[in-house]
């Protein structure tokens, strides 16, 4: 049974002037003066349970009023939309915060807003700090908080009540880039343990990662709906013959699919400021294991080992890893992985795999490891994790998702790199000699 | 689990729904009643203390001026020579203000908070009440003042304050009738708000607070007999300056009246409140 399911949906709004309103509202309904807005007509689809839907579409398209219709705040004009089981909605992070009280009335106010009993809120108060990391500020008013922290607390709120349906629109788009990789974790968490996820990004490559399914609306109407990567294609291609239309340079499809991407990425390096900030790792809460290791610290450091934050394509990397043995251990191995911004694994690699394994070690014993590589790999913030487990048990003895986090640069010069990664290839051309060619295919012919 | 459809539900079934929201959501409504008394002393020093101390100030103030110490008693309450006139004039302003405020702000309760309206799952109808539960909490801190200076000017108490809550139990469902027409009203048609100010304004002289009800002539007499803010604030007089049990048919007539007010205020406000979305 589809857990969302929405038949004939279509939303009409009045365009009228106060006085025509009053007309209407004066003669109950008899006088029709105003002119409808179709904002959505006759959309029709079903959600099955643990579905992870990017809905895409151009500004005004219809995105957030579906979204509406579908978490029950707005009245649909036409059709029907069922619900099997609890919502949480988020439009905008933190816009029914008050100022004036302390973050933990608020959010528990927030948590009651969203439908949540308090005796729910109550139980769930622990994690909800715990993700918000927020630390003492929790009990001081909301006017002191930063839009980051203001932007954590409301969405910690959100995730950690365990939602059947998660609505978001365009709610990752505020907050550095630490916050953006926590978030993504955390809604892929949530994915994994089988919620359905509604999600609104202007970001096509977030839905590409983190969608299975997408649909796209234009001018109110759902023209297209499936896999995430067909989806994408007809949006590349509505949004290419629009430009086409527009007669605003080529309307070849490949440089207008790029063009996109570039500026979609000049974007999110605008938006994430305060990306020097690195957190305290042993501040840090968002972590699991046994804790029979700890990571100390995670450092990124460039060929001359000192830190850096920015790099650029190609240039090499060391991943310097600090870890601690809280208790003798027989056989470990230490692992990095990289995310990029989207919150996929590009790569990683392990003491083990490497076939450099640590052996035994002794409690209170330290280790200092080093990872270096090189990174061909598309210019954009990346995030690394580390963990330290022993051997094929399945279990860590401590793991830190976003431990540390680098940019890459855009070169210059050059296209850099177009996808994910780029592979040493080597190139060669046969050249043909045109004669032959042609008289073999006559000769088959 | 819930279905949104465009078929409007009976509207039987609508008010109940509305109804059971009220214990559904009661921390939600207890943190918005909590957060409209305190909207105005949030940002002070001294905080909800203002509660108290800001009729206490008031009280004070209108029985210093009306007092033989300052000299301008030019007013006195008629048949009861020796009353302080600012607290009979005191006691007047309570039921009125009661009255004006879940007017005024009843009429922006929904414009003012779009933000709920348009970003989150929320009965609406909780809103209205909380302008009108907020306005009597009020003037229960008011009444507390009036007695206490009474008390220490005039050295009297009449035992009949105690029945003040029977009687307030109508007076809060005329209050909450005038919120939710006026949510309703004002959501369509902001202007109302304009309109309704001249209407307090008029409806405070038209109501015997600063005159005594013995000066109207009797051709007049029907703005009395029909004003329901005359029935309140004869009441409150009554039953807190005077020892005197009000009149049981007047109050039972404004009991139908306020219920009546409040049962077709509500059906109508819960009939549209789905429509309110779309006009922000």
């Amino acid at each position: 049974m589809p857990i969302i399911s929405l038949r004939g949906i279509g939303k009409s709004y009045k365009i009228a002037s106060g006085r025509e309103r009053l007309k209407e509202l004066v003669s109950f309904g008899k006088i029709q003066k105003s002119q409808d807005f179709w904002a959505l007509e006759d959309v029709s689809f079903d959600v099955e349970p643990g579905t992870t839907l990017g809905i895409l579409g151009r500004n005004g398209a219809g995105k957030s009023t579906l979204l509406s219709i579908i978490s029950g705040i707005v009245q649909p004009t036409t059709g029907t939309v069922e619900v099997n089981g609890r919502m949480v909605a988020l439009f905008g992070v933190g816009s029914g915060f008050n100022p004036e009280f302390t973050g933990r009335d608020n959010a528990m106010l927030n948590g009651l807003l969203l439908g949540i009993e308090r005796d729910e809120m109550l139980e769930r108060f622990k994690e909800i700090e715990e993700f918000a990391d927020i630390g003492k500020f929790m009990d001081q008013p909301v006017k002191t908080y930063s839009s980051g922290m203001r932007s954590r607390l409301g969405f910690a709120v959100a995730v950690n009540v365990k939602p059947d349906v998660l609505v978001l629109d365009e709610v990752l788009a505020v907050g550095d880039a630490v916050f953006k990789q926590m978030g993504l974790q955390k809604m892929r968490e949530l994915r994994d343990a089988g919620t359905t996820i509604l999600f609104v990004s202007h970001s096509l490559g977030m839905v590409k990662s983190f969608c299975d399914k997408a649909i796209l609306i234009h001018k109110g109407k759902l023209i297209a709906s499936g896999e995430t990567s067909e989806t994408l294609d007809r949006y590349q291609a509505l949004l290419s013959s629009i430009k086409a239309e527009k007669n605003v340079q080529s309307s070849d499809e490949d440089q207008q699919t790029e063009y996109m991407i570039e500026h979609e990425e000049e974007e999110d390096v605008q938006g994430t400021p305060g990306f020097s900030e690195n957190p305290d790792l042993a501040r840090r809460r968002f972590r699991h294991g046994t804790g029979e290791a700890r990571i100390q610290n995670v450092e990124i450091l460039d060929e001359q080992h000192l830190p850096v934050e920015v790099t650029d394509v190609n240039s090499r990397v060391i991943v310097r890893v600090h870890a601690q043995y809280m208790k003798d251990v027989d056989n470990s191995s230490l692992s990095i992985i990289l995310r990029n911004k989207n919150g996929l694994d590009v790569f990683s690699t392990g003491t083990n795999s490497e076939s450099t394994p640590i052996g035994a070690r002794e409690e209170g014993e330290r280790i200092v490891v080093d990872f270096a590589f090189p990174l061909p790999l598309k210019p954009g913030d990346y995030s690394v994790a580390a963990y330290i487990s022993p051997p094929g048990k399945g279990l860590f003895l401590d793991w830190i998702d976003v431990a540390e986090v680098f940019r890459i640069d855009r070169p210059e010069k050059g296209r850099g790199v177009r996808g994910l990664v780029h592979l040493p290839t080597e190139v060669e051309v046969h050249e043909q000699d045109v004669s032959q060619d042609q008289k073999k295919s006559s000769q088959s012919a | 689990m819930y279905t949104n459809t465009a078929k409007t539900e009976s509207q039987a079934r609508m008010v109940l729904g509305a109804l059971a929201n009220f214990y559904h959501k009661r921390w939600l409504l207890r943190y918005f009643i909590h957060r409209q008394l305190m909207r105005s002393y949030q940002k002070s020093i001294l905080g909800s203390v203002w509660i108290i101390l800001g009729p206490f100030i008031w009280v004070s103030f209108l029985a210093l001026v009306f007092s033989e110490m300052v000299g301008l008693r030019f007013r006195v309450v008629e048949g009861d020579e020796t009353l302080n006139f600012g607290l009979y004039l005191y006691c007047g302003l309570l039921p009125f203000t009661a009255y004006s405020e879940s007017l005024t702000k009843g009429a922006t309760s929904i414009r003012s908070s779009s933000g709920l309206v348009q970003k989150v799952v929320f009965p609406l109808e909780l809103l209205p009440f909380t302008t009108a539960v907020t306005a009597l909490v009020d003037k229960f801190f008011g009444v507390g003042a009036l007695m206490v200076v009474l008390w220490i000017l005039e050295h009297r108490l009449e035992w009949t304050v105690l029945l003040l809550p029977l009687f307030i139990l109508p007076q809060f469902l005329f209050i909450l009738g005038l919120a939710y027409f006026m949510a309703f009203v004002g959501t369509y048609v902001p202007d109302i708000s304009e309109i309704f100010r001249p209407i307090v304004r008029g409806s405070f002289f038209l109501t015997p607070i600063l005159w005594p009800e013995s000066k109207i002539p009797e051709r007049l007499h029907f703005l009395i007999d029909l004003n329901p803010l005359a029935y309140l604030v004869g009441t409150y007089r009554d039953l807190i300056l005077h020892g005197e049990i009000p009149g049981m048919l007047a109050t039972l007539y404004f009991s139908l009246f306020s219920g009546a007010l409040f049962i077709v205020s509500f059906a109508l406000f819960v009939r549209f409140k789905s429509r309110f979305a779309d006009l922000l």
